[in-house]
């Protein structure tokens, strides 16, 4: 764990951003990653858990998730669109998923998130607050701002998604993994494992702007090759490029 | 601060610092059932229900949880009786150390309450959290199928064997039919398949409950870390981030200086005394190369300086700051270049002697002949020759090394750890802290999982060490990181295998050249290069045979124990290379093994020459014998159950559907050995209580693989009572016979026959007693069972009267009696290995869809035992043949040191596995017993190798399958 001095739970939005403001002080949601590392450096906890900001709301073709809504109850709750549900449920296993929250992952964007990946074929909107003011933007511009806190995500439902990936085993968090989307207008892509965060392409010709870094896990030649590899897949598992 | 939640349904207030985890408040309110993992909470061992939701407490907050609902499995135990998912996981054997087990019964009760019946999917996924070494989760999952049977309102079913009919005469092969259905049960069943030649029996060979299932499934204290010391401190130790330097100067003025600062040790006053941390027997085997701080690091994670503190943060505060000033040397990690010009010298220093050749890092030269190995080769009609590189892999056992050690009231060593050898490491611990063997005290607990890493004096030196500096007791306990790099891996080797092959298909001679990498420290170095070489060159009949092998010194990991020491390491080695020749000869595999395999009545020419204490070249005027071996009935078993005939189906192994996928079936035989001859030894005392029960105390260590219940039905069934009546306790060196601990397969083999020779005892002089209250002549004449002993004539008295009789009333005795047993025999267990996977050609990635092994072990005291260590092994197995790795920088650093970036298989990945257990009686071993541990671990990662070849012509002969590795052999093939 980290060295926590101080721990706050904030009960309003406004508080909870007016102690983000302050030097070394840094947003909990769930703990998975902030818990879990193991920097001595000295922070103080804010806890985002009594600002009221889970839950699943549906609006016709959207649905909204509030950004300390659990990713386990992201994957039990079938208006939230299957790949989403299935992506929350990969991303981490039953005993941290419980923890984990929507707006932990989406802060952190990990590069190999698949719900970070699923979200942005599903057009996620993010709806934070910050030092600036309340912001609704495209994830695939950027996660959150700095210094601010993500309030919820909304997603488009419609449309049919597929995903592949290829990991060490069958749980393995992908090396690289691909995320389609096909709607009535057009087909999204998402690749992960091949950017610094989950990025999406261009379904029609997916590793052209591509320059993954390798690891120990794939070298980067072979990450590309994954990404062609698994982008034609889902691109065709659903109905073809745009 | 204070918090205040509701525990397991009272309100508490709680106080607590803001730094802490949930995970740290509840051990301290005595919640020992929540259990380390690790500090990212992936072992999921510190689950809790947080409002009813499963979660790892370590990466909670204790603050998070004010005002919230915390379940621990202390809330089932209301009382004696077990709570209806306890009582699943103990029937169905679904524990083993039973570290986790808590954990998994939190998840069972929060999915059934949600859903009262769970498909296996669901299940898996519950259990995706809490990481197993143990089970391969096969039977936690039939645990909470039973639970929610019940919890449904049904009888619990018996959790029993099924009996499979023999297919062979237990010597000649069959044809399998593929049209013959294999026996149909779920995968947690064993399927039996009894032998005619086995005696019947009461209590062994059958399913009993494990008889620490009490204490596991309840969670109550049990592990080194659940007993509460007072005074407690606690030690953190400074490691190296050098792979290779020399220590030029500590300062640690300041460390000592922080409040809360007991003690600070290194080289600088800890005195030297080498030594070899190994835990083998006396003497252990040199070169003797450790000290307990050193003036030179060896490896990234090397000991520096250790420090006793108040708390952990403490400790570690004060690590950060005792100021190290380095030489850095250059460093080597490849075993092929440890010897090489200008590699660095990895034991320069005086004090360490009986290495090889110093300059050349090599430690150890091995060199074992059968034959002429050269001539054989020159007239051989086809010589073969192929290399292997297996890698470096942790053992991961989900308790991390953890030891305390105290001065008690008369100032002797008492040290309560993790270990798997309790009187070795007292007799190594001893002259290292300056006492006395007599002095010195080890009590090993139960073991939240071993598997060899345990087999070390790793860290109890350094306890001992601080609780004689604070004169307070001193607890160390390893962070996950640390358990990857600063405790013991296994070893990396590159192998060469040369056979030569006459026009018939006989091997006429095989050798195998070996260079093993001991990384900086000797400890088992020589041990495992020679199991290597035994394993390697043991399973098939040859006149002609070589072993040829350095063990060199580098700067990676410290190598050592793992469970199948190097037999897992040659046997990947030997099974490809024999499936090859096969191949190249264009016969079946099975076939030209089966030519050249093993058989009853033939010789193992090559053992006796590869000893733990040396190699011995002088030919023997007789040599062992194989005795018992039912491999054919397990290759008939096996492949019938996998689908055998369908490897070379076109139609199967690629699929029109599926145009990325091709499919295979691998196969690998597999035979290893039971216990070290004329070294491994167990001892046991049996006493008779009032009651007409048993004290049973035995050196044995029991890990978690049942070795207590299976010692405790021997006896059981040598004195006629059921297993409850025998209460077994393991093992403290001051309280229980010696034993040279849990390795080597030799626990049911060995410390069983000693308990059958004190049970024997006990059983001579119970027949005396009963003789004289029965007036009979004959004692001898006089049975045994049911708690009673019985006349001819009928007539019987009590075992209870018995011991009132002798105890209180009359020519008053203690009934008890002792044993003990070293072997000269080593009885091969034999195994079929077989996998059915899948390649996607276009990514390399490799899915294993199903392992079987059939595994004679001679008889299985306990088929339920016996069948968890076989899955638990063979999934194990298959994370070192497909994805485990301890990956190192340039620099020396592994970059991979958490669960996750190294994966360990979860539950709800696992491959359906199927066990057989074929019967034969082996007359050394105790009511016809062989080993069965570590065999499990042998046949797997080339039988994934053969699989893939079978489904792509793929020859991949480096570890791990990794998915780039994969496809970059796909692409050359």
């Amino acid at each position: 764990m980290p060295r926590a001095l101080t721990y706050h739970r904030p009960a309003s939005l406004d508080d909870a951003l007016a102690l983000l403001a302050l030097e070394d002080h840094v947003p909990l949601g769930g703990g998975t990653i902030l818990n879990a590392d193991d920097d001595p450096t000295p922070v103080a906890m804010v806890d985002l858990q009594a600002l009221d900001l889970g839950g699943i709301t549906p609006d016709g073709d959207e649905v909204t998730i509030g950004a300390t809504t659990s990713l386990q109850e992201i994957a039990n709750d079938d208006r939230v669109p299957e790949v989403i549900r299935r992506a929350a449920r990969a991303e981490l296993p039953s005993t941290l998923r419980t923890l984990a929250t929507l707006g932990g992952t989406v802060a952190a964007a990990g590069p190999d998130s698949l719900l970070f990946a699923a979200l942005l074929v599903h057009e996620a909107r993010v709806d934070s607050v910050g030092p600036d003011g309340k912001s609704d933007h495209a994830l695939a511009d950027r996660p959150v701002s700095s210094g601010g806190l993500v309030v919820s995500v909304s997603v488009a439902t419609d449309g049919f998604s597929t995903h592949e990936g290829t990991g060490r085993t069958p749980a393995d968090t992908p090396i690289v993994s691909a995320t389609a989307r096909r709607t009535d207008q057009r087909m999204l892509l998402a690749l992960t494992g091949v950017a610094d965060r989950p990025t999406l392409v261009d379904p029609n010709d997916p590793t052209a702007s591509l320059d993954p870094v390798g690891d120990f896990r794939g070298s980067a030649g072979y990450r590309l090759h994954l990404a062609g590899v698994l982008a034609a897949r889902v691109v065709t598992a659903s109905g073809g490029g745009t | 601060m204070k918090i205040t939640l509701e525990l397991n349904g009272v309100s508490r207030t709680l106080e607590c610092q803001v730094h802490e985890s949930l995970f740290r408040v509840l051990r301290r309110e005595g919640m020992v059932s929540v259990r380390f993992g690790s500090a990212s909470g992936e072992t999921g061992a510190s689950a809790v229900l947080l409002d009813g939701r499963l979660a790892s407490s370590e990466v909670i907050l204790a603050a998070q949880a004010e005002g919230h609902s915390v379940t621990t499995v202390e809330s089932l135990n209301t009382d004696s009786s077990l709570h209806p998912i306890q009582a699943a996981f103990a029937a169905t054997g679904a524990m083993q150390s039973g570290y986790s087990t808590p954990a998994m019964v939190l998840g069972t009760l929060a999915l059934l309450e949600a859903d009262p019946d769970p498909d296996d999917e669901t299940i898996r996924d519950m259990l995706s959290g809490i990481l197993d070494r143990e089970t391969a989760y096969v039977k936690p999952v039939a645990a909470v199928r039973q639970a929610a049977s019940v919890l449904r309102g049904a009888e619990a079913e018996p959790f029993r064997p099924l009996i499979t009919e023999a297919m062979t005469d237990g010597r000649n092969p069959v044809d399998v039919d593929p049209a013959d259905p294999a026996p149909d049960a779920p995968s947690a069943v064993p399927r039996l398949v009894p032998s005619r030649d086995v005696p019947p029996t009461s209590v062994v060979g059958q399913p009993e409950v494990k008889v620490d299932a009490l204490r596991l499934v309840k969670g109550n204290p049990a592990f080194t870390a659940d007993f509460e010391t007072r005074g407690l401190l606690h030690a953190k130790v400074l490691r190296s981030p050098h792979a290779h330097a020399r220590i030029t100067a500590i300062d640690d003025s300041a460390a000592r200086a922080l409040p809360g600062v007991h003690a600070v040790l290194h080289h600088g006053n800890v005195e030297r005394i080498k030594y070899a941390s190994g835990g083998q027997s006396y003497p252990n085997p040199k070169p003797y190369d450790q000290v307990s701080f050193d003036d030179k690091v060896r490896h990234v994670g090397d000991r520096v300086a250790a420090v006793a503190a108040d708390t952990p943060e403490i400790a570690e505060e004060a690590c950060r700051l005792i100021q190290v000033d380095y030489e850095v040397l250059p460093a080597v990690f490849d075993e092929l270049e440890a010897g090489g010009e200008g590699a660095p010298v990895v034991h320069d220093e005086a004090d360490t002697v009986d290495i090889a050749d110093r300059e050349n890092n090599l430690v150890h030269h091995i060199y074992a002949q059968r034959g002429d190995v050269d001539a054989a080769l020159a007239s051989a009609e086809k010589v073969y020759e192929q290399t292997f590189r297996v890698h470096q892999v942790q053992q991961c056992p989900i308790e991390p090394h953890i030891s305390v050690a105290w001065l008690d009231s008369d100032e002797r060593m008492v040290v309560r750890t993790a270990t798997q050898v309790p009187f070795h490491t007292r007799r190594m611990l001893a002259p290292l802290i300056g006492m006395d063997i007599k002095d010195v005290r080890v009590i090993k607990p139960r073991i939240g999982g071993g598997f060899g890493v345990k087999q070390e004096m790793l860290i109890e030196d350094i306890v001992a060490h601080l609780a004689i500096a604070t004169r307070r007791p001193v607890q160390l306990e390893l962070t996950r990181a640390e358990e990857f790099y600063a405790s013991r891996t296994r070893h990396p080797q590159t192998l060469t295998y040369r056979t030569g092959i006459d026009v018939d298909g006989n091997l006429v001679a095989q050798e195998l050249r070996l260079v093993g990498n001991t990384g900086p420290y000797g400890t088992h170095g020589y041990t495992v290069q020679v199991v290597s070489g035994l394993r390697g060159l043991s399973s098939y009949n040859c006149d002609n045979k070589r072993f040829d092998c350095d063990v060199v010194y580098t700067n990676i990991p410290v190598p050592g124990a793992y469970r199948g020491y190097g037999g897992p390491q040659a046997l990947f080695g030997l099974e490809a290379h024999m499936e090859d020749i096969a191949l190249d000869l264009g016969v079946d595999p099975i076939d030209f093994r089966r030519r050249n395999w093993v058989k009853v009545g033939d010789e193992m020419n090559i053992a006796p020459h590869l000893g733990e204490q040396g190699t011995t070249e002088e030919v023997l005027d007789e040599y062992p014998r194989i005795a018992s071996n039912g491999i054919e009935e397990c290759v008939a078993q096996g492949a019938r159950a996998i689908g055998w005939h369908r490897r070379l189906d076109s139609s199967w192994r690629e699929p029109v559907e599926r145009p990325n996928i091709r499919r295979g079936l691998g196969f690998a035989f597999c035979m290893h050995g039971t216990a070290i001859p004329f070294l491994d030894m167990g001892g046991c005392s049996i006493k008779l209580n009032d009651d007409g029960s048993f004290n049973m105390l035995v050196g044995a260590t029991d890990l978690g693989t049942g070795a207590d219940t299976v010692l405790g039905q021997i006896a059981a069934e040598v004195l006629g009572v059921p297993l409850n009546d025998i209460k077994v306790y393991s093992s403290d060196t001051d309280v229980t016979p010696f034993d040279t601990g849990a390795y080597a397969s030799s626990t049911t083999y060995i410390s069983g026959t000693a308990v059958k020779k004190a049970a024997d005892v006990v059983r001579m002089r119970l027949k005396e007693r009963a003789a004289m209250l029965l007036g009979i002549e004959a004692p001898c004449s006089i049975e045994l069972r049911d708690r009673k002993a019985w006349a001819p004539d009928g007539r019987s008295v009590s075992l209870a009267e018995i011991a009132l009789d002798s105890l209180h009333l009359n020519e008053q005795e203690q009934i008890m009696g002792t044993g003990s047993h070293v072997s000269p025999d080593c009885p091969p267990p034999f195994a079929a290995q077989f996998v059915e996977l899948e390649v996607d050609i276009d990514t390399g990635q490799v899915t294993v869809v199903k392992m079987v092994m059939a595994v004679d072990c001679g008889v299985a005291i306990n088929p339920i035992t016996a069948s968890g260590q076989v899955e638990g092994g063979m999934l194990q197995a298959l994370g070192y043949a497909h994805c485990e790795e301890i990956v190192l920088d340039g620099d020396g650093t592994m970059v991979n040191p958490s669960f996750g970036p190294y994966p360990i298989y979860r539950a709800d990945e696992t491959p359906e596995t199927e066990v057989f257990l074929v019967q034969t009686m082996e007359d050394s071993g105790p009511f016809g017993a062989k080993a069965v541990a570590e065999i499990p671990k042998d046949g797997v990662a080339p039988a994934v190798r053969n699989a893939i070849l079978n489904a792509t012509g793929a020859r991949i002969n480096e570890l791990p399958f990794t998915p780039e590795r994969v496809h970059r052999a796909l692409h050359r093939t």
